[in-house]
């Protein structure tokens, strides 16, 4: 019987030595992407982590060690199960994106005449700024000077304008919304792009076997838009739960904490407090929301590799 | 003659009508809501606040724009410094990496890319303050080059996902033929394939640009009123400071700031559209 031996530590050594003899174009090349992720990612993550277990002050000042004790303070204060259960609500604001966004690749993709000023129109909030289309949604929808609520009022639809920002669940309702509208371009652009790569011989060979629209939709496009779906929630579910400006801009997470998502917590946390512990203890409990979704991402990405 | 669309179906009446309305109406929420705010930068503060709801300024005037610009000023030049220099520093960092990704084989590719992976889907908002705290240390706090190295968190991960690809889909074996011709790895990545990948470079580069001028976040955090702190934050401050009296001067505000990028992005769109493609 043999037994196999592990390598030693001089033959890990050369075998690194050589893989790096090999390839060191490759790692030179890469090496400005490590460090800088390194860099803005891993150094001020576990740097975070850190700051977690104390008491923060932002800039100068000293911390003060207090172990688990901002983690205990939000796990048993009740806003912040207010600014979880925004948190899960607001997410639906991706299933609305994904809505629009497959919609309006579908209608572009057959379109004949202004195909291209239709899909340029679409991707116009995606391109402002945010905080600038926050602006022209706070003052479109101003309860007593915006144009909205004056056209409702004035043709007898409403008796009288609705102060939603004062409400919790119509704030949540149209900061989400108003996420929504922001955003969807980004998912129309990646479908659109992949539903154009579809070659059209797919559909012609299946119409000629009598196939309706609806079962083309369901065994040609479908199928072929799996994956861009999927990568596109997945970054967009993680970028929307970072997103911070319009919510702050429209309600300042208020009333109360109704809007207070996440993000915007560990933001007044940080910045208007500036309890930086606190804050980030917030962002490790968003994390843990997040790995769920990272974790998905990554055996998608698998797979797309196990096919390739 | 009838007409068939790209997938080869005739099209009906009906079904052309309900996709007519369809289309119509989602332009018409993706830019009413802009163009009406347009039309009312030109009105004067008293048509401003008059109670009928009508589309064009009886009294168009240009006070608005002219304040507004005056108001910004400072800030659209630093806006201008910060994403000009995060689009040169976002080439050198991922164009190289990109590359590596797309098209070369090495021992531990699988674990970088996980690096890459990681740092696209998480939560950036958390992330932000300690890089406060360690921009404090290295004094990059409220700096331009500060927010230069931290908008690569934004910028480098899509970026190098999306760029990967499109090195990918290049036809195989051009390096070799290169070498043959006597480049080494170095020129032939240089002088061969970087020209092959212009559009899809254009379209990163385009994308940088526009995460820097369009983002609050990261320059909110890391600047202060005495410092380099870009227009979308000075508008951002107006707004949520509760100075909401002159709709008309932070409407003009919000278009200017509004407007460059989407100018940028519509004129850039084919590149960007052949490289968001993932089949």
């Amino acid at each position: 019987m043999s037994v196999i031996e592990r390598p030693g530590f001089k033959a890990r050594y050369d075998t690194v030595k050589s893989s790096l003899n090999e390839h060191w174009f490759s790692y030179l090349l890469l090496a400005p992407t490590v460090l800088f992720l390194l860099l803005l990612v891993w150094v001020p993550f576990l740097n975070g982590v850190w700051m977690s277990l104390h008491q923060w002050p932002f800039g100068s000042g000293d911390p003060t060690f207090v172990g688990l004790g901002n983690y205990e303070y939000l796990l048993t204060w009740g806003p912040f199960y207010t600014s979880l259960k925004a948190t899960f609500v607001f997410a639906l604001t991706t299933v609305l994106q994904l809505g629009a966004a497959l919609l309006a690749a579908l209608l572009v993709v057959n379109i004949g005449k202004f195909k291209n000023v239709v899909s340029a129109s679409f991707l116009i909030p995606y391109t402002m700024p945010p905080v600038a289309t926050g602006t022209i949604w706070l003052y479109l929808l101003d309860p007593s000077l915006g144009p909205v609520f004056k056209f409702l009022t004035q043709n007898g639809i409403l008796q009288e304008p609705i102060y939603w920002a004062s409400e919790g669940n119509l704030a949540l309702a149209v900061v989400t919304l108003v996420t929504a509208w922001t955003f969807w371009p980004f998912m129309f652009i990646i479908i659109l792009a992949t539903l154009e790569s579809i070659p059209t011989e797919y559909y012609e060979s299946a119409r000629m076997y009598g196939a309706s629209r609806w079962d083309t939709f369901r065994h040609i496009t479908l199928p072929h838009l799996r994956s861009a779906i999927l990568v596109a929630v997945s970054i967009r579910l993680a970028w929307n739960m970072t997103k911070v400006s319009q919510t702050i801009q429209m309600t300042g997470g208020g009333p109360g904490y109704d809007t207070s998502l996440l993000a915007v917590f560990l933001y007044r946390f940080a910045y208007e407090q500036g309890q930086m512990g606190m804050a980030f203890a917030v962002g490790v409990i968003l994390l843990i929301i997040m790995l769920v979704f990272i974790a998905l991402f990554i055996r998608e990405f698998e797979l797309e590799e196990a096919h390739a | 003659m009838s007409v068939r669309d790209r997938v080869g179906f005739e099209s009906d009446g009906f079904y052309k009508f309900v996709t007519g309305v369809l289309t119509l109406f989602l332009v018409s929420i993706s830019v009413f809501p802009i163009l009406y705010t347009f039309l009312m930068t030109f009105r004067p503060a008293n048509e401003f606040y008059s109670n009928d709801v009508q589309l064009f300024p009886t009294n168009p005037t240009l006070d608005n724009w002219t304040f507004a610009f005056a108001e910004l000023g400072d800030a659209l030049v630093n806006s201008f410094l910060i994403a000009t220099g995060t689009t040169l520093l976002s080439l050198l960092i991922i164009v190289p990496g990109a590359y590596v990704f797309g098209r070369k084989q090495f021992p531990g590719k699988k674990y970088f890319f996980y690096i890459i992976i990681v740092a696209l889907m998480f939560p950036y908002i958390l992330l932000i303050v300690p890089i406060s705290d360690f921009w404090f240390t290295l004094g990059l706090y409220d700096t331009i080059p500060g927010l230069w190295i931290s908008y690569q968190l934004f910028v480098a991960p899509f970026a190098i996902w999306i760029l990967r690809d499109y090195f990918a889909k290049l036809p195989r074996n051009i390096e070799e033929s290169a070498q043959i011709y006597g480049c080494t790895q170095f020129t032939a990545f240089i002088r061969v394939i970087l020209p092959m990948a212009g559009p899809a470079i254009v379209a990163i580069a385009f994308l940088s640009f526009l995460t820097a001028w369009n983002d609050f976040l990261m320059s909110s955090i890391l600047t202060t009123g005495t410092g380099p702190r870009p227009a979308v934050v000075e508008l951002f401050i107006t707004v949520a400071g509760g100075d909401t009296s002159d709709w008309g001067l932070i409407t003009a505000e919000t278009l200017i700031i509004g407007i460059p990028p989407t100018v940028l992005y519509l004129w850039a769109r084919q590149y960007l559209s052949e490289s968001f493609e993932m089949s």
